[in-house]
């Protein structure tokens, strides 16, 4: 490290460079009677906002980073989760990275929003805690949430909470817990997009089991013959649940459902949204040391 | 880079601009009720602080050395909520001023003052938007700072700093509840230019 580095001044630069590079994918959304709110584009004319700032179906306006206005639809809703996706006639934000991987508690992280004509607004925080599956005050269930101690200021639900590169950790909002802000992690706020931009709504999947996340050694993920470094050790499995029915065993380790590999609770929850409901699905799991697949029928949890 | 190293090193940053800052900040009394804060803005005794910490009563001054001084208002604008003073004094630790002109949001920034009557209390934060506030008489719109900085009663008048310590904006309470509101220093440098001219022409 050379001498004359001065730490300060370069994680000022480089949270500024993050605020610029996710403020050109965070865009104003004005869709109910009190002051607007934001939003993230997160495909190309797809913005994602929270579910409760969008008070109206109609005359839904969006304002681009640029400052130009468009009209938008409302593609699709999920109260449960607090998310709605928008669609706009024409492209023109950046489209916003997602964040590989978990968030940590601890890391730093910056909340987003754009509520007024005046530019790009963002407080500094870190991650308080990471929880979940909890309730939420819409009669939903978030499989997973973070908090954090970034200042929320008004206007902020809907908007992104990023990391200091610039990619989204999650997405804000403070219409989950009465009126606390709650962050909706990207992976699962992303698959809770898609499937509402292609269905309009969520049917989400149910195993039946209860996990928790536990390292491969070596010579199983040799088995699995790709670098992974967690599965899901089952602890419980419901009586009569698609996973009893399909042959899962407390004790198996689940590495993937489908293609998709799944090394941590975020995974299995975010593998189980999306168009999986009542379709067959092959699970690879370790047993007994073995690597093994089972074949079972998704079904659809009730809330 | 070594994470232990790191982050030692960016407390030493911190220390080091709070350090450099504190030199310039004084406590500003208005021989009532409370405090403000102030910043040497230059050597010869020119003090900035807020409009509204002075508004009545005499002010005193008193350096971080400890020396107290009686103090004159040169200008005030409430507006913008700036007012100069001037203590009979010089060779004092004027503030370094920084160009307001580039900010980012997102730059690390401290604010120091006196909140509750803490002496010297430093917190921080970023700059958490670049816009504008209506001034309270209707006027027109100011450009200001906001920061998710932490203030109190006492933070008033106070320095903005970035991270080479170089002061952006002077901290007001007037509006926008407990989150940093400041005027920039560009701003501030301005008024101070009218005033010191109008001073000089006044005595020519």
């Amino acid at each position: 490290m050379p001498k004359e580095t001065n730490p300060l001044n370069s994680l000022s630069d480089a949270m500024v460079e993050a605020v610029e590079k996710a403020a050109a994918a965070t865009v104003m959304v004005n869709a109910r009677r009190r002051f607007p709110a934001s939003g993230v584009a997160y495909a190309a004319n797809l913005i994602l906002t929270a579910d409760h700032v969008v008070e109206r179906d109609e005359d839904i306006k969006v304002v681009l980073p640029d400052g130009s206005e468009l009209a938008a639809s409302l593609a699709g809703r999920d109260p449960g989760s607090d998310l709605a996706v928008l669609r706009l006639e024409r492209n023109g934000a950046a489209i916003a990275e997602a964040a590989s991987g978990e968030a940590q508690v601890g890391q730093l992280v910056l909340a987003l929003g754009r509520p007024t004509l005046d530019g790009i607004q963002a407080s500094l925080g870190i991650v308080s805690a990471i929880g979940g599956p909890v309730r939420t005050g819409r009669g939903g269930l978030l499989e997973r949430y973070l908090r954090t101690d970034a200042t929320p200021y008004p206007g902020f639900s809907g908007g992104p909470l990023i990391d200091t590169a610039g990619r989204v950790v999650g997405i804000n909002t403070s219409g989950l817990a009465r009126g606390a802000a709650l962050t909706i992690p990207a992976l699962l706020a992303w698959s809770v997009a898609s499937t509402l931009a292609t269905h309009g709504y969520v049917r989400r999947g149910f195993l039946g089991v209860r996990s928790q996340p536990v390292a491969l050694p070596p010579a199983q993920q040799r088995l699995l013959g790709r670098e992974q470094a967690s599965g899901l050790l089952l602890v419980g499995v419901e009586e009569n649940s698609p996973a009893e029915q399909g042959g899962l065993l407390i004790g198996d380790i689940i590495v993937a459902i489908g293609e998709k590999p799944v090394a941590d609770p975020d995974e299995l929850l975010a593998a189980l949204v999306g168009d999986v409901v009542g379709k067959p699905a092959t699970i690879q799991v370790v047993r007994a040391g073995q690597l093994t697949s089972v074949t079972l029928k998704i079904g659809e949890r009730k809330d | 880079m070594n994470t232990l190293l790191l982050s030692q090193s960016l407390t030493d940053d911190l220390t080091r601009v709070n350090q450099q800052v504190q030199r310039s900040v004084v406590v500003v009394h208005n021989g009532r009720m409370g405090a403000g804060a102030g910043v040497i803005w230059r050597s010869d005794g020119y003090i900035v602080t807020n409009h509204h910490v002075i508004a009545r009563g005499r002010p005193r001054v008193t350096l971080e050395d400890g020396r107290e001084y009686p103090a004159r208002p040169v200008a005030k604008e409430a507006n913008i909520d700036l007012a100069l003073l001037h203590i009979e004094a010089s060779g004092l630790p004027a503030a370094l001023i920084a160009d307001s002109h580039g900010l980012h949001v997102g730059q690390v920034v401290l604010a120091i003052g006196h909140p509750w009557g803490q002496r010297g209390a430093v917190t921080g934060g970023i700059i958490s938007s670049l816009g504008t506030a209506e001034t309270r008489n209707g006027g027109s719109a100011v450009p200001i700072i906001r920061a998710d900085v932490t203030l109190a009663p006492g933070n008033s008048g106070g320095p903005l700093v970035n991270a080479a310590g170089g002061v952006i904006g002077i901290n007001t309470m007037v509006v926008g509840g407990d989150l940093g509101v400041a005027i920039p220093s560009h701003l501030v440098e301005e008024f101070v230019n009218r005033a010191i001219g109008d001073r000089l022409e006044a005595t020519e």
